[in-house]
């Protein structure tokens, strides 16, 4: 615990905490005036997944914010987060004053990973929030309707919502597990940031070809809609958990191997 | 007697300065209790041997200078110490702890910086402080106010650290070595980048810490600098052991010393005709450069005195650097540096 709280004093006194917050706070807020604002709506299959929906009902303003983030914002802040655990505390020296105090190697790793998690929890819970205050101010809200045709009560659409975001946080842990990977094996935070969003930018692409599609199903990066699923009735399951399956593997693999890799490292910056 | 040793005893023979042999760490440490020791410590980088084979022993209340010039190997050495890099081969022993097999428990009883200090710029000295310092044991307010007055601190000690001088993050890093009463503690070149106010504030503390029974690794390039506060050192060079001993036994058997005198000529020429003096060089306008043996400096006054010329002050010559110092422990002149 001891680790844990340090660590989040740490990133609570980091102004950029709070940059990364407060933008990803803006953004419901930005498209939804914007969608306000603009004399023309969107029309059925322009523009992100829902974002049609909006004008219509203030509820879907957290959906399309979730989808329209889950391809590259929310990868790169997870990614940049992940990348400074390690690295960027070698780039400021920190690490080695950390290190000489007798803490567990491990521990000191799977509490900064804990705690970039959580700082892109927090983020998804202000995109969350704010895109339902924005939508439920400027669009009003009401019974939502789903894929299937039926109609969700607002409780029961807000809570699928949450879990769609609790669902995109595992997907994003993903993320922020193979920063962290990279991140012990670089003394530059750039280097894992920019290493890990390649990385995933071929995930994507080798989603997006038929012939790869007997890999499809063990990319993490081809799960980020599968949270979409919560929106059909009855709600098929199935590939939620598989989602989910795929997204601890890969957070297992990558923390695990993060973990084997720092606690034989060289701390030499 | 090991390949070291060999070649440290023949530099003695030589006139140069008389060493201690190699010898078993209990016996170096003559009953008292040794705290920290290294046993064949090894470290490659990519083929490069930064440290090799490295047997040292500290003593408890030792002031223990570990001079070397730039890439000697020391900062590498405090690395393996503190565990920050893992040895190729040979340990660390602190107390009864081996390292890197029981560094947890090692570094208890260790406090201390390798390179520069490093702290979380956006935090204050004392949060600072508080969160390293509860990494170690529990530690007081009353303790880290205590440690900030130690260092000089006290009053910036709510400051955010990003504000702080390159001087007073190093009295910082000092402070967060202290601040959980261990047994031993590493400093790296703890006066790097201070000014004269801060290097002997600085030195007076390690001096009083040694006072105080507390055990120093004390790393510099500066000879002075660990004659001033150390009683024992090593000198290291090339990742080897070149010299280990009492300080006062590390001193170069000849040094430069400055005549100043009206009369460089006749002053140079009477001193030329003395057995036992090396170099003569003017230095200035009115100042005669001279390498001899210090005992012989008064004996030169006597002379110049003799032959009426007038000799203003005798001043010993920019300090030696530690270069020169390897360079005559390693049989070659520096003479023909210094002219």
């Amino acid at each position: 615990m001891s680790h844990l709280r340090r660590e989040i004093v740490k990133v609570l006194f980091q102004r950029r905490t709070y940059v990364g917050w407060a933008g990803l706070l803006a953004i419901p807020f930005i498209m939804t005036i914007a969608l306000r604002l603009s004399t023309e709506q969107p029309s059925e299959g322009h523009g992100p997944p829902f974002f049609s929906s909006i004008a219509s009902n203030g509820l879907f303003v957290p959906l399309a914010a979730l989808a329209f983030l889950s391809f590259f914002l929310l990868p790169l802040v997870s990614a940049m987060t992940g990348s400074f655990v390690i690295a960027g505390e070698a780039e400021t020296g920190t690490l080695k004053t950390l290190l000489t105090r007798p803490v567990s190697r491990s521990g000191v790793l799977l509490a900064k990973w804990f705690v970039a998690v959580l700082y892109v929890g927090v983020g998804l819970v202000l995109v969350g929030v704010g895109g339902a205050l924005a939508g439920w101010l400027l669009f009003g809200v009401q019974p939502l309707t789903t894929f299937s045709g039926g109609q969700l009560g607002i409780a029961e659409a807000l809570r699928l919502t949450a879990l769609a975001y609790a669902i995109s946080l595992v997907g994003m842990a993903c993320i922020v597990s193979l920063a962290v990977a990279l991140s012990t094996v670089t003394d530059s935070s750039l280097t894992a940031a920019v290493g890990t969003l390649v990385i995933v930018l071929i995930l994507q692409a080798l989603g997006q070809f038929s012939y790869f599609d007997f890999l499809k199903p063990y990319l993490f990066t081809a799960r980020f809609e599968d949270w979409f699923n919560l929106l059909r009735q009855p709600i098929p399951w199935r590939p939620i958990w598989e989602a989910l399956l795929v997204y601890s593997g890969y957070i297992v693999v990558l923390v695990g191997v993060a973990v084997a890799v720092f606690r034989r490292k060289d701390i030499l910056s | 007697m090991s390949e070291v040793a060999t070649e440290v005893a023949l530099t003695a023979e030589e006139g140069r300065p008389a060493v201690e042999e190699r010898r078993p760490e209990q016996e170096a440490c003559a009953g008292r209790r040794v705290v920290l020791s290294t046993h064949q410590l090894t470290k490659d980088f990519k083929g490069l041997r930064a440290v090799d084979h490295l047997d040292l022993s500290v003593c408890e209340g030792d002031v223990f200078g570990f001079l070397g010039p730039n890439g000697a190997g020391k900062t590498t050495t405090i690395r393996m110490i503190l565990g920050l890099i893992y040895p190729t081969q040979g340990h660390v022993q602190i107390l009864n702890h081996r390292v890197p097999d029981q560094r947890l428990d090692a570094l208890r009883h260790v406090g201390g910086f390798v390179d520069v200090p490093a702290f979380y710029n956006s935090m204050s000295a004392r949060r600072n402080l508080r969160i390293l310092g509860r990494m170690s044991g529990d530690v007081t307010e009353a303790r880290i106010d205590e440690v900030l007055e130690m260092v000089g601190l006290s009053e910036r000690g709510d400051s955010r650290v990003g504000g702080y001088s390159h001087g007073m993050r190093q009295r910082l890093g000092i402070a967060q070595a202290l601040i959980h009463r261990p047994a031993l503690i590493i400093l790296d070149e703890p006066t790097s980048g201070l000014d004269p106010q801060g290097m002997k504030d600085v030195r007076e503390l390690v001096r009083e810490l040694g006072r105080q029974g507390t055990t120093v690794f004390l790393s510099s390039h500066l000879l002075h600098e660990v004659e001033q506060v150390c009683n024992r050192a090593v000198i290291m060079d090339k990742g080897r052991i070149v010299v280990e001993g009492p300080v006062s036994e590390l001193r170069p058997a000849r040094m430069s010393v400055k005549f100043l005198t009206s009369d460089q000529p006749r002053a140079a020429e009477v001193l030329g005709r003395l057995l036992g003096v090396g170099s003569i060089a003017e230095s200035g306008a009115e100042s005669l450069r001279v390498t001899a043996g210090d005992g012989l400096v008064p004996e030169m006054v006597r002379h110049l005195v003799a032959e009426g010329i007038d000799v203003r002050a005798v001043v010993p010559a920019v300090e030696q650097g530690l270069e020169d110092f390897f360079l005559q422990l390693t049989g070659a002149s520096s003479e023909g540096n210094d002219q």
